[in-house]
């Protein structure tokens, strides 16, 4: 499939999302994590696991959020790098970053910024993130070689990348499926 | 997920874009019945991953990996 073709299709699929995730939530996050996210930010998260229990966030850090949809792990990331820290969410779809720029208000954070932009083109300059974290959007990237040069470039040397995403395996997934346009946003 | 790596093809790729200590702190198997929860996932692929996929690979047709890693202090360039 061709790369604007699945990039197209992701940004159908995503746009179109009206349903509450909660149970998605509810599923990776501690009632502890999410007694610190609004509503509005739960009933849109669409992460794949939690990876900011093995991220080691300092205060203070410029974290940067590859994908962040409607603003869950921005949120919890703002309140550990904290008010001398700031939190860039970065998507391709405007109306996730409105929803992530609504959560952080609604959650009295004023260190998140929000970012429209391609993951394989981040804008921000070299070296200036001390810490990129990221849920379950890479693989939706047809250019994953692309995405990751990107996170090197923008990450200070010695930065942190924290990541969840989905992998496969060696055995592949009936055509049926694989060439199915859900499974290329999902 | 039709664009997922494999994890070994993952971890490759990091590392040639500059990244080290690579480390895979989790592998989660993602069950169809997880992926219903996404509407991303509509209800005509599920049902066709129900009815194409065998017994043990409706429990595990993806999985979900949170990996850490540092990017590197040398030049990036390979």
């Amino acid at each position: 499939m061709h790369a604007d073709d699945v990039k197209a299709i992701v940004r159908e699929a995503y746009g179109g999302i009206v349903s509450s995730t909660e149970a998605i939530a509810h599923k990776l996050y501690s009632s502890q994590e999410l007694s610190r996210v609004p509503r509005s930010a739960i009933d849109g998260a669409l992460g794949v696991g939690n990876h900011l229990r093995f991220a080691r966030i300092e205060v203070g850090e410029t974290i940067l959020d590859l994908g962040s949809g409607a603003g869950i792990d921005s949120i919890l990331a703002a309140h550990r790098t904290g008010p001398t820290g700031r939190v860039v969410a970065l998507d391709f779809l405007p109306e996730m970053l409105e929803r992530t720029a609504a959560a952080a208000a609604e959650a009295n954070l004023d260190n998140v910024e929000t970012l429209e932009a391609e993951m394989e083109a981040i804008l921000l300059p070299d070296s200036s993130v001390d810490h990129i974290i990221s849920n379950g959007v890479i693989n939706l990237s047809p250019r994953k070689r692309r995405v990751l040069a990107e996170c090197a470039r923008v990450l200070r040397p010695g930065g942190k990348l924290s990541v969840a995403d989905l992998t496969v395996d060696d055995e592949e997934l009936p055509p049926e499926i694989l060439t199915h346009p859900a499974t290329w946003a999902g | 997920m039709a664009g997922a790596l494999t994890e070994r093809d993952f971890v490759e790729k990091l590392g040639k874009a500059g990244f080290e200590e690579i480390e895979l702190h989790q592998r989660e198997p993602v069950s169809v019945d997880d992926l219903a929860l996404y509407p991303l996932f509509t209800d005509e692929i599920i049902e066709l991953m129900r009815s194409l996929l065998p017994p043990d690979r409706l429990q595990a047709v993806a999985t979900s990996v949170i990996v850490t890693a540092k990017r590197r202090t040398g030049d990036l360039a390979p």
